[in-house]
């Protein structure tokens, strides 16, 4: 992983690119803050996801779990 | 006497018969049981706690009731494991998370307080993927205990986050175990290690005293080696509890003689799951499977998934409610102490979702509950692939595809995990074939509180194959 720079990194976890990536080894953990970035970049890519679905402003949020 | 290799991997049902015959005693299993976990498990990764000398102690307690004809039913003096999520009194309760490493509480989780009633021994705590896996994680290794080693080949993960409870089962180190499932970590680890495995109706068996980290996800459930030892199990602990905020005060009733007709059942499945979607070296055995489903008499049809974004709702809401729970752990640094760089990173950012996001991901899954129900009005139960692939090499990223295999752009049901989980829907996975000398397992899907057909129609497949009595090479010595 240390030839990545941590935008490669970020593109690399998302979910859409990972099977691009090279194989990630236990003992080739980033560092933190790369981490951090990444988990970034990918709640970024999540909330982009969310976005792209059409909702009706009449929708409420799901309060109810007892089925 | 030695108590023969053949207990160890015997039903409830038949322990307890030889229980109330005399034929053996709740102590001399639970001792043998118990040296047993503690021999093995650790081999495993499996155990994280032996509770050797209380189960002798309930053991004798045991046999007692039965000398005097006290009869509790079928989970009466038959040895159990509980993922170590589960608070246990006055025992540590680690959560698989070093940070945790000494926590103690001074009560035992509702779950395991009903399976007490009932006579059960509880003779360890078991290994888990730490805080079940939080957010995410990227390798087996996130554990405090160590990766979950695949009982079936070592050098292969068990799955997770209820790891050590698929690796008990399996092994024969319990008859039964309970784990828990926030997205797939009750049907994943059983499908990797062969076993059966139950994830109940969200609401049906209390989680107080389990660990949170989903509030509106959370479910306790059994892994088990049939469909009926998790019928039992799950009559065991179901039921209403006033200190767990979402039990929906409903009890069960394993009842196998009120099955509905099963010529009556409509089976809803994708064709693509079973053909190009599914490791090739395991689609002879699904065709198997499937093809036992239909002679089952089922009215088979094929299904279509509503289409949702299911891994970005699933992923926002657990990150965030996950982030919630732990806050304290992340504020204090202590988060820095887990063993998976990635999951102490999700944990982090995930505080910093915005409570717009995670009302989005709520408003969707508004979509998919109502989606589904309208699906499962005219479909009783979907099945598919429990995992698409078998087990993953210990070494290899979680966070990524499982292979490299093309995925067909028909999505199949596919996302019946993330799915089943967001609706609320009881699921049980059972073993169904092998890919390359490893588990393979099916999961059927049904509507809320449809667990006593989900269980029928599982006992009528496991009646008509041996899948879930295959043992993997375990040697004693």
């Amino acid at each position: 992983m240390s030839n990545l720079n941590r935008r490669q990194l970020a593109a690399a976890l998302s979910a859409g690119a990972l099977s691009a990536s090279p194989i990630l080894h236990a003992q080739e953990q980033p560092a933190a803050g790369d981490e951090l970035n990444a988990a970034r970049a990918q709640l970024r890519e999540t909330a982009a996801q969310l976005d792209k679905f059409p909702l009706p402003m009449a929708v409420e949020p799901a309060t109810t779990f007892k089925p | 006497m030695p108590i023969p290799e053949d207990i160890f991997f015997a039903s409830i049902t038949e322990i307890n018969q030889k229980l109330t015959k005399r034929d053996l005693s709740a102590a001399e299993l639970a001792r043998a049981f118990s040296d047993r976990l503690e021999a093995i498990g650790p081999r495993y990764n499996a155990l994280a706690l032996s509770l050797h000398k209380d189960a002798l102690r309930d053991a004798k307690d045991v046999d007692g009731d039965i000398k005097r004809e006290r009869l509790r039913g079928p989970l009466q003096g038959i040895p159990y494991g509980a993922k170590d999520l589960l608070a246990y009194a006055k025992h540590p309760t680690t959560w698989g998370a070093k940070p945790y490493a000494d926590q103690v509480f001074d009560y035992t989780a509702s779950a395991l307080k009903r399976i007490q009633k009932h006579g059960g021994l509880l003779t360890g705590k078991l290994a888990m993927v730490e805080l079940a896996g939080g957010p995410s994680y990227r390798f087996a290794t996130a554990s405090m205990t160590g990766p979950g080693l695949n009982p079936w080949d070592t050098t292969r993960w068990s799955g997770g986050s209820s790891s050590g409870s698929a690796i008990a089962v399996a092994a024969g180190l319990v008859t039964y175990a309970l784990g828990s499932e926030t997205s797939g970590s009750i049907l994943t680890p059983s499908a990797f290690c062969g076993v059966t495995g139950l994830r109940p109706t969200y609401g049906l068996v209390s989680r107080h005293g389990a660990m949170a980290l989903s509030w509106t996800l959370d479910k306790i459930g059994p892994i088990c080696r049939s469909a009926e030892d998790c019928g039992l199990v799950l009559e065991a602990i179901a039921g209403g509890d006033y200190e767990d905020p979402a039990s929906s005060h409903k009890s069960f009733y394993y009842t196998p003689q009120f099955a509905r007709d099963l010529k009556d059942v409509r089976v809803g499945y994708a064709p693509v799951d079973f053909n190009d979607a599914v490791d090739p070296a395991a689609r002879a055995d699904y065709a198997k499977a499937l093809e036992t489903i239909k002679s089952l008499g089922v009215q088979v049809t094929e299904a279509k998934m509503p289409e949702f974004p299911y891994g970005p709702v699933i992923g926002t809401i657990i990150s965030s409610e996950g982030s919630a729970v732990f806050e304290p752990l992340i504020t204090s640094g202590r988060v820095d102490q887990l063993a998976d760089q990635h999951q102490i990173a999700g944990l982090k950012a995930g505080l910093e979702i915005p409570a717009k996001e995670y009302l989005k991901a709520m408003r969707i899954r508004a979509l998919i509950q109502e989606s589904f129900r309208d699906l499962l009005s005219t479909i009783d139960v979907l099945i598919a692939p429990t995992r698409f692939d078998p087990a993953p090499k210990i070494t290899q990223p979680l966070d990524r595809p499982a292979s490299d295999r093309p995925m067909p752009a028909d999505p199949g049901l596919r996302a019946l995990i993330p799915a089943g989980n967001l609706a609320g829907l009881p699921a049980l996975s059972l073993p169904c074939g092998f890919a390359n000398g490893m588990p393979m397992g099916l999961q059927l899907v049904g509507t809320p509180f449809s667990e006593n057909l989900l269980l029928a129609i599982g006992k009528t497949f496991q009646d008509r194959t041996d899948w879930h009595k295959r043992r993997p090479p375990v040697t004693s010595g």
